[in-house]
């Protein structure tokens, strides 16, 4: 079996990529995690941009921490896309990942995430998230949550969601009298909230009214 | 939903705590074979031996032709060993006594009777089960026919329905999955032997389960059947698929497909116990599952459900697969996949949204022991018109033993801001207090597994008819065998 190697599982699912799909600005960052060692990392995605972030994680010492955290808000034609490899080498390291997302306009989003937990990388504990709403027709989202999953002590799991904003909570907003623009914004800040990054809720909150 | 009390469950786990491969064993009929290879020829010769109209052939030799151009993809989680297509025989059938055309040879009655397949109306059970027995490459019998006729159900092997209702065949024959559809699928449509045909007419419900059984005895073939079920509108019908095949040291090819219409308003639910031979403890021989399933909800209110239970083959590669086209219409996946040994397994479901309002749910449960590989690959996509779609996914894999792998590979595609979907995935492995409380009470470890993996199974084999959730609790048992300790 060929453990380890970063094969792409979707071709026959997916479409071949045309060369629009190429992003410019793109960055290709990795990052090896020591034992002991704690990496914490955001990427904020703000409208206007178009972004392509590939990113690799080895964990490769004993009680290695890391923590992602991704928010991205399209509105107009952004092209964003994750690659995010989570690599447990080693046994005995936790990794978080949670990214949310908001797609309108005639924007794409790619969420392409995979974890893997080396043989006898034991008592990992390894979790990711992907969260989209969708506000538009044109907008379009993917997203490919991925375990491989090399070794049996651990705890992995991953969730992925696409929808709306919830219309139930909207009519509760405005049967209190809250207008409907901003029960919207109120509702996309609440939703983003977990991947803010401190000291930047104004400007991602600019950054909501805007679309 | 199934009740069972714990007085059958222990009986259960008594009988198979030393399981092994029970269909493991050679038929020895007379067959007439094709020889060896694939070509033009081959086809041609297939296609006359079933004597089939000319319309059939054309569609096979275009088949051939695509598949000449493509190649066998590589993308699976799977470690595929070459297949060399000219080493294999196409086509393997009994040999038919003259003088007693209508009776089936007492020998293929007795090796279905040791599978536990009753061939004889009055053995079946409580008169609930319509079977199809396909054995090798050609259909042995098909009971309860005449029941079925009195309303105008048809249910027959694939060549007698090409023979006895070819407009009703050549309507729907490939419009769900084109002979150039995938590799596997352009080589059975090339070659395909037999299989079964369904057809349930508007508003009837199929009074009894109807149940195909395949059977690969021969020694160097390859199986390659075709099911094509119509359920037309209003109608309803639960079609269960069962499969074995004798333990040999070289690994054997099954490329089926599976296509399934349901019209409006129709019900259509298929349940697979797939237990081909899986190949000894160093993953030496077994089954080659290589198959493509797929149905349409075409009209609006269709309702489609799959359940499976995977437990043999050296390698299943599937995914089973519907397409929601009419409107409110809704579809479900339900699978159990259990590899051991040096299985691997590469299978899970496409849901794809078309139409308003649909739904679909998927429960998949891996289990993975000794050294095998499990994965589950999904997709689920929503077209932008596919207002108000909804879909659930959960996939749970449970590890048992540190040299094996679990792996979830979803694909989540959305193009509609009105549809909804959730996927959510878990691994984890039996914990030792799950098994430390069982011991505790006098339960062995193996008895144990078996006992937390039925229960993690439940949601799923609760879903089965009667006969298959049995035999599917027992196969689970048995599949584990020496997984533990």
């Amino acid at each position: 079996m060929g453990y380890g190697n970063y094969r792409d599982p979707f071709v026959g699912l997916r479409p071949p990529q045309d060369d629009k799909s190429v992003i410019p600005g793109g960055a290709k960052e990795s990052y090896t995690v020591q034992a002991g060692e704690k990496l914490d990392l955001t990427f904020v995605v703000l409208p206007g941009e178009s972004r392509d972030i590939d990113v690799a994680i080895d964990l490769v010492g004993e009680g290695a921490e890391v923590t992602l955290k991704g928010l991205y808000l399209c509105g107009g034609d952004e092209r964003v896309r994750f690659r995010i490899l989570m690599h447990h080498r080693s046994g005995g390291c936790v990794s978080h990942q949670l990214f949310n997302g908001i797609a309108g306009g005639s924007s794409r989003v790619t969420f392409d995430g995979r974890i893997i937990v080396a043989p006898d990388a034991q008592q990992t504990e390894a979790y990711q998230e992907n969260h989209n709403i969708l506000f538009s027709d044109q907008a379009h989202v993917e997203t490919t949550p991925q375990l491989e999953i090399y070794a049996d002590d651990v705890k992995c799991s991953h969730g992925a969601t696409t929808g709306r904003l919830d219309e139930d909570a909207l009519f509760y907003m405005r049967t209190r009298g809250v207008p409907v623009q901003e029960a919207r914004v109120l509702q996309m800040l609440s939703f983003l909230s977990p991947v803010i990054p401190a000291g930047r809720e104004e400007e991602v909150e600019r950054a909501i009214r805007s679309l | 939903m199934y009740p069972m009390d714990r007085n059958d469950e222990n009986t259960i786990i008594q009988e198979f705590t030393s399981g092994e491969y029970k269909e493991g064993f050679v038929t020895d009929v007379e067959q007439e074979f094709v020889p060896k290879g694939l070509n033009e020829d081959i086809i041609r010769t297939i296609s006359r031996l079933k004597e089939e109209p000319d319309w059939l052939l054309e569609f096979r030799l275009d088949a051939f032709r695509k598949w000449q151009g493509m190649e066998m993809p590589t993308w699976p989680h799977l470690d595929l060993p070459a297949i060399d297509f000219q080493d294999i025989i196409y086509y393997a059938a009994p040999k038919k006594d003259k003088d007693r055309p209508k009776e089936i040879d007492p020998k293929l009655a007795e090796t279905f009777e040791k599978l536990g397949i009753p061939l004889k109306e009055r053995d079946v059970l409580a008169g609930v089960v319509a079977v199809d027995a396909v054995f090798d490459s050609v259909s042995v019998t098909t009971t309860f026919r005449k029941t079925l006729a009195e309303k105008g159900i048809i249910f027959c092997s694939f060549s007698e329905a090409v023979k006895e209702h070819p407009d009703l065949v050549r309507k729907y024959l490939a419009t769900v999955v084109p002979s150039g559809d995938n590799y596997f699928a352009a080589l059975n449509s090339a070659v395909f032997s037999d299989g079964s045909f369904c057809y349930i007419p508007k508003g009837v419900r199929c009074p009894m389960d109807l149940s195909s059984y395949f059977r690969i005895n021969a020694r160097g073939t390859g199986q390659f059947e075709r099911t094509l079920i119509v359920a037309d509108e209003g109608s309803y019908v639960s079609y269960m698929e069962g499969c074995t095949a004798p333990m040999r040291d070289e690994q054997q090819l099954h490329a089926a497909v599976v296509e399934i219409i349901v019209e409006k308003d129709a019900d259509v639910k298929y349940s697979t116990v797939q237990n081909w031979y899986p190949g000894d403890a160093d993953g030496k021989g077994g089954i080659l599952n290589l198959v493509t399933k797929r149905g349409i909800c075409k009209g609006s209110g269709a309702h489609l459900s799959w359940t499976q239970v995977e437990t043999g083959s050296a390698i299943t590669w599937k995914y089973p697969s519907t397409i929601l086209k009419g409107d409110n219409s809704a579809s479900e996946f339900y699978s159990v996949a259990v590899t051991n040994n040096y299985q691997q397994a590469d299978t899970g479901t496409k849901m794809v949204h078309i139409g308003r309002n649909t739904k679909s749910r998927i429960v998949s449960k891996g289990i993975s022991a000794g050294r095998s590989q499990n994965s589950y690959r999904g997709l689920v996509r929503m077209n932008a018109g596919a207002q108000n779609a909804r879909n659930y996914s959960q996939c749970d894999s449970l590890l048992i033993g540190s040299r094996c792998g679990a792996h979830t590979f979803p694909v989540i595609r959305s193009d509609n801001p009105t549809a909804v979907v959730e996927h959510e995935a878990t691994t984890s492995k039996i914990s030792e207090d799950q098994l430390f409380y069982c011991n505790q009470r006098g339960i062995g470890p193996e008895e144990a597994v078996g006992l937390i993996v039925n229960g993690y199974a439940r949601e799923v084999l609760s879903r089965l008819p009667m006969e298959f959730a049995v035999e599917a609790q027992k196969l689970l048992q048995v599949s584990l065998e020496g997984s533990v300790g």
